[in-house]
């Protein structure tokens, strides 16, 4: 975790300063004053700096995180309480209310760009690697089971028709559900197509298995 | 009341080096506002990101927040 020392003509100068370099607010900051500053004798003889040792907090990216998202729903003039968790590395931000629709917006489009926004915030006024999970009314399970019941879909009509299914512009998450979701069958197999973010996701039946099938 | 200007400044000044050097105009219209965002130099890339992930992202939200106010904002990201 970084830790800079600073000096400035006060303490609270300092930690002034220590706040504007981290973007941080002074509750993320662990602050040590290292010497207290004196204005000397009739501010004449011994002036002397303060200088303080300010470390970033171990868990300042939790709260960077919940404040960060917590000011931008509140400019969307939404009102909700947002709950965070830590979960390993991760980071899980829970928008509690009703109404949050409009959050999660087109296929969770909205979702996701919050999601992003608070991730590259983080990392950022951290400088760790976390991973920040934005979530709301339990939306990314729902889509989960809900992509996860696509893909075997997809899958068995691939068997069942023998011929190539393609799933339309997924992100690199999704994808990955997709793929995990039909791993385990031995008559298919995916691959990922295409270029950027949003690829296609190919669910190809096996050719082998095909070719016995007609020749049996 | 709320603007959309303030939710881009802030947004803004979380993802840049340099925050004292976001500025944000709002230019409204009957129907529509175009909000128009300028960065330090450095930062343009801060605001765009790889592909135009964080400028989507940006719009993306701007976008559901003006839906919640019944109007329709532009995001502009000006050099």
């Amino acid at each position: 975790m970084s830790s800079i020392e600073i000096e400035a003509k006060t303490t609270e100068e300092a930690i002034k300063k220590a706040c504007e370099h981290f973007h941080l607010t002074e509750g993320a900051l662990d602050i040590e004053v290292l010497e207290s500053s004196s204005t000397g004798i009739f501010g004449l003889v011994g002036n002397r700096k303060a200088k303080i040792r300010v470390t970033v907090k171990e868990d300042s990216a939790i709260a960077v995180a919940q404040e960060t998202l917590r000011k931008i729903i509140s400019l969307m003039s939404i009102d909700t309480k947002i709950s965070a968790v830590r979960k390993g590395d991760d980071i899980v931000l829970n928008i509690e209310g009703n109404n949050t629709g409009i959050l999660i917006g087109h296929k969770g489009r909205t979702l996701e760009a919050l999601e992003f926004i608070v991730n590259k915030a983080v990392n950022r006024a951290t400088e760790t690697k976390v991973r920040v999970i934005v979530d709301t009314e339990n939306y990314r399970k729902r889509k989960e089971e809900s992509l996860k019941g696509l893909a075997l879909k997809m899958g068995e009509q691939a068997k069942r028709t023998k011929k190539t299914v393609t799933i339309d512009s997924v992100n690199p998450h999704d994808r990955r559900i997709i793929h995990l979701a039909l791993k385990g069958d031995s008559q298919i197999q995916t691959k990922s197509d295409g270029e950027g973010l949003f690829k296609k996701v190919h669910i190809i039946p096996n050719r082998k298995k095909t070719n016995k099938e007609e020749s049996g | 009341m709320i603007e959309m200007k303030d939710l881009i400044e802030y947004i803004a000044k979380v993802l840049v080096d340099n925050p004292d050097e976001v500025r944000v105009t709002e230019l409204e219209g009957k129907q529509t506002s175009v909000i128009e965002l300028r960065v330090a130099k450095e930062d343009l890339g801060k605001v765009i990101g790889k592909q135009g992930r964080t400028a989507r992202a940006m719009r993306t939200i701007l976008g559901a927040a003006s839906t919640k106010m019944k109007k329709r904002s532009v995001l502009e990201i000006l050099e």
